[in-house]
């Protein structure tokens, strides 16, 4: 195990790695000079210059990103052109909102997914899995920021039950947590439902069903026990991307997590900022994801024993 | 009294093209201590027929109609009865161990629990000492550690012996034996169809049993029906049916049979004959 780890971290590392140098090029070939955001009004060539070499950008790509990894190394992120002060700190700072948020959405997801899903997989064919077939169909088609419109429309506007927008309190969290719900449950209930019409339908369970176990536990400590791998590792999946900022719903409801961060960063040209968001932001969703697969063995034995051969 | 009495038993299974009658009017019983065979090919409706008969068929799937009843229990108009009949009065011994088991809980842990539904009020230590007693008896070397084990952990063989002793756990009046073998090694075959007549001679539990195998059926069973699409069309005591058949669809399954006979012998086709009663599993 502890070797197995070892290798799984330094995956994590390359990957990580990656995802940066990927970003950095990208960044640099984009059209757009990000001096002129942060130069005076109506600059000059020699203050446009000024404000690059300030930020090194008047150095070659590749000398740039050398010292971007040598800097890495020493832990050092960089610094936002727009805040001037450390871009992990402006991140981390960003980064309980969003993680507020997914955890939220992800816990809401899991709660009404999961029995929703198991309870389509036993109403088969009865007009009430039908009702949820075609309501999960509809949630999984619409956008997500179409959803957010309608929700901020009604709830917001209208009913004036919850804020608008931005963090003002903790009922500021229901319509964000709501839009990216109602998306989620919809996908991940159809991923239980076909989990555990499988699972039921397996000669294991009509065979204990033979010798007399209840129904319910059938479902649960039998084919719902055999279909929590996928579920687990859909779950963990998707928390995984939210960390990466729910970006469409923070900027329909101002949430001030990392999403909305990342597109301001963008708008302005921020290089360190944009580095240091999806640095912070993949890192978080290779150790979720690592933490997921540590669990496998918990949930099935057969992967045990693939552990123990390795 | 017979402990299963069925009488013109119908199912209708419904499939993409419709409704097909799989069982089309059977009817027969078995007395207690007595092993009834139905012998058929692939689809004739055997296996159907026992499932049927325990209710394990998905309701909407499967239409059942005509009369059974397991210990003087009506098992076709209650599924409320076949609930409370199952690991108390009848047992299933299914046709493929290496997928009857739950892959992801130990053998110990399905076997106490089956204990357990069978016997109310019991605790876990006892329900123990009892898995241990039959793991001993189906002859399951290591019982101790078997318990520890995951049925991925464990042969085929090893793991019919498992769900026979799961069926031993309910002290059954009716076993019903659903092709027990057929996916199991020649050479372990005979050892697991010897431990079914031994249980069937210590508990006098009577036994339904399904087979496409005529050496099985003329080994094990004290009368047959030979089943074609889902009809008996022969049946009696099982050395009239195998040594004297009537029907022509029992002597053709009787040629089937492959035939050992000398290399050399002239008489013996080059080409062995086709097995027409091949099971396609």
């Amino acid at each position: 195990m502890p070797r197995y780890l070892l290798k799984r971290l330094l995956q994590t590392v390359l990957t990580a790695w990656f995802t940066v140098t990927v970003v950095f090029v990208l960044l640099r070939m984009a059209p757009g000079d990000p001096a002129v955001n942060y130069a005076p009004p109506n600059p000059s060539s020699e203050q446009l210059a000024a404000v690059r070499h300030e930020f090194g950008l008047d150095q070659p790509v590749l000398g740039q990103y050398l010292t971007y990894l040598q800097h890495l190394l020493r832990g050092d992120i960089g610094e936002s052109f727009q805040f001037r002060q450390s871009a992990l700190q402006v991140v981390l700072d960003r980064l309980p909102y969003t993680i507020t948020l997914a955890v939220a959405a992800i816990a809401v997801t899991a709660l009404l997914a999961i029995p929703l899903g198991v309870w389509m997989a036993r109403r088969g064919n009865t007009a009430g899995e039908l009702g949820a077939n075609i309501a999960t169909i509809a949630g999984q088609s619409m956008p997500d920021f179409w959803i957010g419109f309608v929700l901020l429309i009604v709830f917001a506007v209208n009913l004036q039950w919850f804020p608008p927008s931005g963090f003002t309190s903790m009922s500021s969290i229901v319509l964000p947590c709501l839009t990216i719900v109602i998306l989620q449950v919809a996908l991940v209930s159809r991923l239980v439902r076909r989990e555990m019409v499988t699972n039921l339908n397996a000669p294991y369970v009509t065979i204990a069903r033979s010798r007399g176990v209840s129904e319910r536990r059938l479902t649960w400590r039998y084919a719902f026990a055999n279909s929590s791998i996928p579920v687990v590792t859909a779950l963990g999946t998707r928390f995984a991307a939210m960390l990466n900022g729910v970006v469409i719903v923070e900027v329909v409801f101002k949430w001030p997590g990392v999403g909305e961060l990342v597109v301001d960063a963008l708008e302005r040209r921020d290089f360190p900022l944009i580095q240091a968001t999806v640095l912070v932001t993949v890192v978080l969703a290779l150790l979720v994801q690592l933490l997921v697969d540590m669990l496998y063995p918990l949930m099935d034995p057969r992967v045990r024993l693939q552990e123990a051969r390795r | 009294m017979a402990v299963l009495t069925v009488r013109d038993l119908t199912v209708d299974l419904m499939t993409g093209l419709g409704a097909l009658r799989a069982v089309d009017g059977v009817s027969f019983s078995i007395d207690p201590g007595e092993t009834v065979t139905i012998i058929g090919e692939s689809g004739s409706g055997k296996s159907t027929t026992a499932m049927a008969l325990l209710r394990l068929l998905p309701d909407d799937l499967a239409v059942i109609g005509g009369h059974a009843e397991i210990a003087g229990r009506d098992v076709i108009g209650s599924r409320r009865h076949v609930a409370a009949l199952r690991g108390r009065t009848v047992a299933l011994i299914p046709q493929d161990p290496m997928t009857a088991l739950n892959p992801i809980a130990t053998i110990g842990r399905q076997m106490t629990e089956a204990i357990r539904l069978s016997h109310r009020g019991v605790s876990k230590a006892q329900a123990r000492e009892r898995v241990l007693d039959l793991l001993r008896a189906v002859h399951l070397s290591q019982p101790e550690r078997r318990l520890k084990s995951y049925p991925h952990q464990l042969s085929g063989g090893m793991l019919q012996r498992v769900l026979i002793a799961m069926a031993l756990s309910a002290e059954a009046d009716l076993i019903v034996a659903d092709e027990p073998t057929s996916a199991l090694d020649v050479t372990v075959q005979a050892g697991i169809l010897d431990l079914l007549l031994e249980i069937q001679e210590r508990t006098g539990a009577a036994m339904l049993l399904i087979t496409h195998d005529l050496g099985v059926a003329r080994l094990m069973s004290d009368r047959v029906h030979v089943m074609q699409s889902g009809r008996f069309v022969e049946s009696g005591a099982v050395e009239d049916v195998i040594d004297r058949p009537q029907h022509p669809y029992t002597r053709k399954l009787l040629a089937a049979l492959p035939k050992l006979g000398s290399w050399d012998d002239p008489g013996t086709p080059a080409v062995p004959r086709p097995q027409v009663m091949k099971e396609g599993v």
